[in-house]
């Protein structure tokens, strides 16, 4: 799989997350809880392996890498939002909403118009790149490191919630 | 001498190698931010200046450099024999003062420099490191003065004050140059009159749709039957609103988040701190007709009979 490939693909899996849980009902209290939990490290490791692998191999081809960057920011702190609400709360689908909005732009600049231009570095470049990119997914999906992350910042946005 | 210092400038602006470190710094002032919880949002519009109308940091700056300045000539007037008596309470004093202006400089240009893109970031990166750089020497010579050890502190005073000098000019660069924190919004005044812009059947309920008017970007909003119209092009850095979003009744920037009034202009939520110019609108025969507002830091006009006819 070449590089942008598994980037859309993993975009598919983010979308799909955030389509079912702005779905969800505050009658549906566990399950938006789990939805929003796999939300939380499906993002995180999006923008680790991104920031990590994908970007800096573009940066000669790409002058989207800024905005991109500007673009992970916004999810993030709309994130930090979505996760300090209590999922009873009747915000909450408001602002899951406003993070599906902002994710598809971020998603739509990078399919139509950073992928495209990562063409110009060729068929095996871009092979080589994907097979890095799955790997250090799997990786991140598996690692203990990462669970205790993401614990971290769940605790993290719990206590700064008030 | 202008070409040397443009050759500097240039140098910073070119070196990618900064955007690592620049963005892991970033990542600390957005975990700062993260830890204030709620209060957040409130706090960097605070530090952004959308209370004012234009940022914080310019004139928030003219204290620790005043200050210093100040300092400066004390320091000189002591150092001769000339200041007479507290002379040295006084350098004490603005020196003081001058640390205090810069550590809020400091703090509300972070928050301003979060947001900045490529060459910009680059030099913002080297403006603040300047700048920091001359807050500790300022902060060692304040210490001095308290020990009483006059001349050392009049020392770190004077390479604190080229530092200061230097950092300024950086400061200088992206205003002018990069225009960061400038009002990047479409100045033009057309359309002056009534302007077709779109079918009112076309446009989706409570979806910004981006048209372009003779060359102006516009951005329509229909929400049950009624059209507001706003600029096209986000105050803070330019971005295409027409790809932005509704949220809560007010239209979100995709770039950096800036929230606008849709009924004023106003940034409800920055880092905008500039109000997006409106446009009055009016529906004939089911098209959607804008024009650029008079005053549009007020409400809609209502249409008149003269000016209907136009």
């Amino acid at each position: 799989m070449k590089a942008d490939e598994v980037l859309i693909a993993h975009h598919d899996v983010l979308r799909g997350l955030l389509r079912e849980l702005a779905g969800t009902t505050g009658a549906e209290l566990g399950r938006r809880e789990e939805l929003r939990d796999r939300l939380l490290r499906e993002l995180e490791i999006h923008t680790q392996i991104e920031d990590e692998l994908f970007y800096p191999a573009v940066v000669d081809v790409s002058p989207l890498l800024a905005l991109a960057h500007a673009e992970h920011r916004q999810i993030d702190d709309q994130l930090a939002t979505v996760m300090r609400l209590p999922v009873d709360d009747p915000d909450f689908g408001a602002e899951v909403r406003m993070l599906e909005k902002t994710l598809r732009h971020h998603t739509m600049e990078e399919e139509e118009r950073m992928f495209p231009q990562s063409h110009s570095l060729g068929e095996a470049r871009l092979e080589e790149l994907g097979e890095q990119l799955r790997e250090r997914q799997r990786e991140l999906a598996a690692s203990g490191g990462m669970r205790l992350v993401m614990r971290l910042k769940r605790a993290t946005l719990r206590v700064t919630k008030a | 001498m202008r070409s040397r210092f443009e050759r500097m400038v240039s140098a910073v602006e070119r070196a990618q190698v900064l955007d690592a470190p620049s963005y892991q710094v970033e990542h600390g002032v957005s975990l700062t931010f993260l830890l204030a919880g709620r209060y957040a949002r409130p706090l960097q519009d605070l530090l952004h200046g959308v209370w004012l109308g234009h940022p914080v940091h310019p004139f928030l700056v003219t204290v620790p450099v005043g200050a210093w300045t100040a300092a400066a000539l004390l320091d000189g007037l002591d150092a001769t024999g000339r200041g007479g008596p507290g002379t040295a309470q006084a350098a004490q004093a603005v020196v003081g003062l001058g640390v205090a202006g810069a550590v809020a400089s400091a703090a509300t240009g972070m928050t301003d420099w979060q947001h900045a893109h490529d060459e910009a970031r680059r030099v913002g990166l080297v403006h603040a490191a300047l700048n920091s750089t001359a807050l500790a020497l300022y902060s060692w010579s304040l210490a001095d003065r308290r020990r009483g050890r006059a001349v050392r502190a009049r020392v770190t005073a004077a390479v604190g004050y080229a530092v200061v000098l230097a950092g300024g000019y950086l400061g200088g660069t992206l205003s002018y140059r990069h225009r960061l924190g400038v009002d990047h919004s479409v100045g033009s005044r057309e359309p002056r009159r009534f302007t077709r812009v779109a079918d009112l059947a076309d446009l989706p309920d409570g979806e910004p749709v981006g048209v372009d008017v003779a060359g102006v970007p516009v951005v329509l909003v229909g929400t049950e039957g009624a059209v507001r119209a706003v600029s096209g092009r986000c105050p803070h850095q330019g971005a295409p609103l027409g790809e932005g979003w509704l949220h809560r009744d007010e239209l979100v920037c995709p770039w950096h988040g800036s929230r606008f009034d849709l009924d004023t202009g106003e940034p409800a939520q920055g880092p905008s701190t500039a109000p997006l110019p409106c446009y009055d609108t009016r529906i004939r025969d089911g098209r959607v007709e804008v024009r650029r507002r008079a005053h549009w830091r007020s409400a809609t006009a209502l249409t008149t009979v003269e000016e209907a006819s136009r």
